[in-house]
């Protein structure tokens, strides 16, 4: 069987801690039916007072237009709060989505989770 | 749930649930026009927006309904697909397009799906029939 379709529906989040600054590492593929688990991860760090998300999308092979929603839902929220939604490590057809959607020039997007993560 | 192996269509109950087994049914025939991997993602991805589509637009709230995909393989490395619903008239393609230079602030959260589905697709047609919302894309091996 092929590593594609063990993970067919699965989304997975992973969180680390890099000084500061909350990390997710997010892997998988993103749907209509596992975006809002993204969307509830985000939501327990904006409650533990995270204002800055960083998003490591390395590992995700697949997003459909409801994982959209959900990076623009939650990139408006951390907004209003005066913080950003950091993403990094696009690839593939995820780039590709979110490149045809002119989502690179909307939101934060970077080469590296190094980059990604705000200084000073 | 029912496959008929000599027109290569699969009817299904029209929701969340039923995409997993619509874009298998889909990758046979992507297999069988030898596309490479590349187009089989996105392959699934329109299949995925436009059964959200029929999910949210043509059988809104408590009126469920099926959904019938059909594929052929009309030439080696060209993949035909028809999605075909019996819910409200719903032609995707008038949908207004996107503003994509928006600020964040402005950015509506939805509206790109269709936007996808006309990118990656290298055809696409509309037609309502007889009670039917047919749409059929085309996607080829090369560019």
């Amino acid at each position: 069987m092929q590593p594609q379709q063990n993970d067919k529906s699965a989304l997975n989040i992973e969180r680390a801690q890099v000084y500061d600054h909350v990390v997710l590492i997010v892997s998988g593929r993103m749907d209509a039916e596992n975006a809002p688990q993204f969307e509830e991860k985000c939501n327990v760090c904006m409650a533990e007072g995270c204002t800055t998300l960083v998003v490591d999308l390395g590992g995700l092979t697949y997003v459909s237009s409801m994982g959209l929603r959900s990076f623009l839902s939650v990139a408006k929220t951390l907004q209003s709060k005066g913080g950003a939604l950091r993403l990094c490590c696009l690839k593939g057809l995820v780039k590709q989505v979110f490149e045809i959607t002119g989502l690179m020039q909307v939101l934060s997007v970077y080469e590296s989770v190094e980059s990604a993560i705000p200084r000073g | 749930l029912s496959v008929s192996g000599a027109s290569r269509s699969l009817t299904i109950a029209a929701k969340a649930e039923s995409l997993g087994a619509v874009t298998e049914f889909v990758r046979k025939g992507a297999r069988e026009a030898s596309l490479p991997e590349e187009r089989i993602g996105q392959v699934d991805l329109l299949i995925d927006e436009l059964i959200t589509n029929i999910c949210i637009h043509a059988y809104r709230g408590d009126m469920p309904g099926d959904v019938t995909v059909t594929y052929s393989v009309p030439a080696p490395g060209e993949l035909s697909v028809e999605v075909a619903d019996q819910g409200a008239e719903f032609n995707p393609l008038k949908a207004e397009p996107p503003d994509l230079t928006s600020s964040l602030e402005a950015r509506p959260i939805g509206g790109l799906g269709i936007h996808l589905v006309k990118t990656f697709a290298a055809s696409l047609t509309y037609r309502r029939d007889q009670g039917w919302n047919r749409l059929t894309f085309g996607i080829s091996a090369s560019p």
